[in-house]
């Protein structure tokens, strides 16, 4: 079982690689994504036609959340390397918009003396997003050169790092991001439908790259580093192209709820982020881009659910109270428990498509 | 020279915490590669626990101080019974968000049942005071800070080189296995290791309550994630590696306190963890680190 994505390394390595074979393995791969992505589709549909507002609230931040956690399990999923910074992506995604296309009345509100002439620019949406990725391109591509000739742990420990230098300069430059309060009046111009949308994009995105060359390869690496090596395959470079991969989607999200909330703090983007997405990410399992949507879904209601216990709640007449922390006790214990008992998480280590055609082969026979 | 001595002093001091703080990591992860993220929730034990025992009338500093070192080691081998050892035998990144878990459950356990709000803690307040040599006022608690860091390092060398478990214990380090197969008993190494990971977070526990007087339910998390930054630049798994990483973070954020002008002083935390990530791309095994080659046999 160790040695089996390395053996199809070897056998993609070794076979002619012709027009067809290539262009069918990407059309199975695209298929596999489309229905990976199909119960989220499910879900967001219902929630758009029959659900009251609050819960399109509720939903559109449960996609946020999907899409993040999407980007940290391209990287988390195939590298096999924990990232605890990529809320920083996020942020960066966020912020960039925020700092780009709010309206330039609000603007002199919020960042009068801000550098390099942004209190006077004003971009429409899609240009400001495609800018603010760029500048999350661009840092990830940076800080991936580093983080990818890291082990592991040091690796991992890096990120921490950066999520940490990101914060910081969140909270501390005022002059561009306003600090600790909140950034307001970012134009509200996505809503549930352009979120699914971007939703399945995402999907789609890290499944094709789970299934091309450049994610085997780097799975490959992962489980069995010496005989990766031997076989010709750059793990640095591999790494760095599912660092940036994964940043990049994780910057998508940050700019879509930034358009959906309008508003937006640098505490969103910090450490309680990092525990609720990997959390999920853990729950639903590391190696499949099904477990991280099963993962969002199982624990976003989950969450829900907790959080109105601990906002004290009225059970059979006697008012519970208040019970802070009720929820990150939840999630901790979700996450031990998982690591303890069943670390390939709940989908293990089968897509959606796959578990699919599985039971109908064994259902022909 | 007088601000000169004073910051030289406040460099070793912060040193001196960051080394105890990543010498317990250090000895965690060098026997059984555990990234062990619930050392901060160690120290936030131990604190509370002092705080708890002030609460319930405890008066005098020194058992204070005796407590807080005893329950930090308890903690630490009640993580490693409860949570750590079903995930013993696994690769390194379940262990370390096991221990990420764990953190999370712990600190947000504190908040649960004590108070999301800091509590003061005065009884160790008496440790902290001026002392005078001639012209010279220093803190007494960065005196001590640094006489019992050196004490404690010094009898951590001692254990590990003199006395049987502690040989148990570095050869642990190497191969575990054969120490097994010499007929030592596992858990008692490794309870041995954790203990005192813990004890050496519950000696950092003392002097950072005495400094702050307060304790919250975050303390040990920004604390740990600086010692983990100084195990990475030392090189990770090493004990003298460890000492210097803790040492050399100590020695760069007082450098950037002195050097930054008031207006940046909110940068000083990403400055000190950029500094820091260069020096890793110019040696990405750290300072102390040996570089391993893929098919190294002996490392």
């Amino acid at each position: 079982m160790a040695g089996s994505e390395l053996s199809q390394a070897v056998d993609q390595m070794a076979a002619p690689t012709g027009a067809t074979r290539s262009s069918n393995a990407l059309v199975r791969s695209l298929i596999g994504g489309l229905v990976t992505a199909l119960p989220v589709l499910a879900i967001g549909l219902l929630v758009l036609n029959f659900a009251p507002t609050y819960y399109t609230f509720l939903a559109l931040g449960a996609f946020v959340n999907l899409i993040v956690v999407v980007g940290l399990q391209v990287f988390m999923g195939n590298s096999n390397i924990a990232n605890l910074g990529h809320s920083a992506f996020v942020g960066l995604g966020a912020y960039g918009v925020a700092i780009l296309s709010t309206p330039l009345a609000m603007k002199k509100l919020s960042i009068p003396n801000a550098p390099f002439g942004f209190a006077t620019l004003e971009l429409d949406p899609v240009s400001s997003a495609l800018i603010a990725l760029l500048v999350v391109g661009i840092v990830a591509l940076v800080s991936g050169k580093v983080i990818s000739r890291l082990s592991g742990v040091a690796a991992t420990i890096v990120s921490l790092a950066l999520l940490i230098i990101v914060h910081s300069v969140f909270l501390n430059w005022t002059d561009l991001f306003k600090g600790n309060q909140a950034f307001f009046g970012i134009p509200k111009v996505v809503g549930l439908p352009w979120m699914l949308i971007f939703a399945v994009v995402a999907i789609v995105a890290a499944r094709l790259f789970k299934d091309s060359r450049w994610g085997l390869q780097l799975r490959a690496s992962a489980q069995s580093p010496q005989a990766a090596a031997a076989l010709g395959i750059d793990a640095k470079k591999l790494r760095l192209m599912s660092w940036v991969l994964s940043a990049l989607i994780c910057g998508l999200a940050g700019v879509l709820y930034a358009y959906f909330a309008g508003t937006i703090s640098p505490k969103l983007f910090y450490f309680q982020m990092i525990f609720n997405t990997l959390a999920m990410l853990i729950l639903g399992g590391m190696a499949t881009v099904t477990g991280a949507v099963t993962g969002v879904i199982v624990l976003s209601i989950g969450l829900e659910f907790i959080r109105s216990i601990e906002s004290g709640v009225t059970v059979a007449g006697i008012q519970l109270p208040q019970l802070l922390g009720l929820s990150g006790v939840a999630l901790g214990v979700v996450i031990v428990l998982c690591m303890a008992f069943r670390p390939s998480g709940i989908s293990g280590r089968h897509e959606l498509d796959e578990l699919l055609s599985l039971l109908f082969r064994r259902n022909a026979k | 020279m007088d601000y000169a001595l004073q910051q030289l002093l406040n460099a070793l001091a912060f040193g001196a915490e960051y080394s105890l703080v990543a010498l317990g990591l250090a000895v965690v992860f060098s026997i059984m590669g555990l990234v062990n993220f619930a050392h901060g929730e160690i120290i936030g034990v131990s604190a509370y626990s002092v705080f708890l025992a002030a609460a319930l009338g405890l008066t005098s500093p020194f058992v204070a101080v005796l407590l807080a070192v005893g329950m930090a080691a308890l903690a630490a081998v009640v993580f490693e019974r409860v949570a750590f050892r079903p995930v013993r035998y696994a690769p390194t990144t379940t262990g370390l968000l096991t221990a990420f878990g764990v953190s999370i459950v712990v600190q947000n356990l504190f908040m649960l049942l004590i108070s999301p709000k800091p509590q003061s803690v005065s009884i160790l307040n008496g440790l902290n005071q001026m002392w005078f040599f001639g012209p010279f006022a220093v803190s007494s608690l960065q005196v001590m800070e640094l006489i019992v860091s050196g004490l404690t390092i010094l009898a951590l060398v001692l254990f590990l080189n003199r006395s049987t478990l502690g040989l148990a214990i570095r050869a642990a380090s190497r191969d575990f296995a054969t120490v097994r197969l010499m007929g030592i008993r596992a858990n008692r190494v490794i309870a041995t290791a954790f203990a005192i990971s813990g004890a050496l977070a519950g000696i950092a526990a003392v002097f950072i309550l005495a400094r702050r007087g307060s304790v919250s339910p975050d303390l040990g998390f920004g604390l740990v994630l600086k010692a983990f930054v100084a195990c990475v630049i030392g090189g990770f798994g090493s004990l003298p590696g460890a000492a210097v990483g803790g040492m050399l973070l100590g020695f760069i954020e007082v450098g950037l306190l002195v050097a930054l002008p008031q207006e940046y002083a909110g940068f000083r935390d990403a400055l000190t963890y950029a500094i820091i990530v260069a020096l890793l791309v110019y040696r990405p095994e750290g300072l102390l680190g040996q570089r391993i080659e893929l098919g190294d046999k002996e490392i």
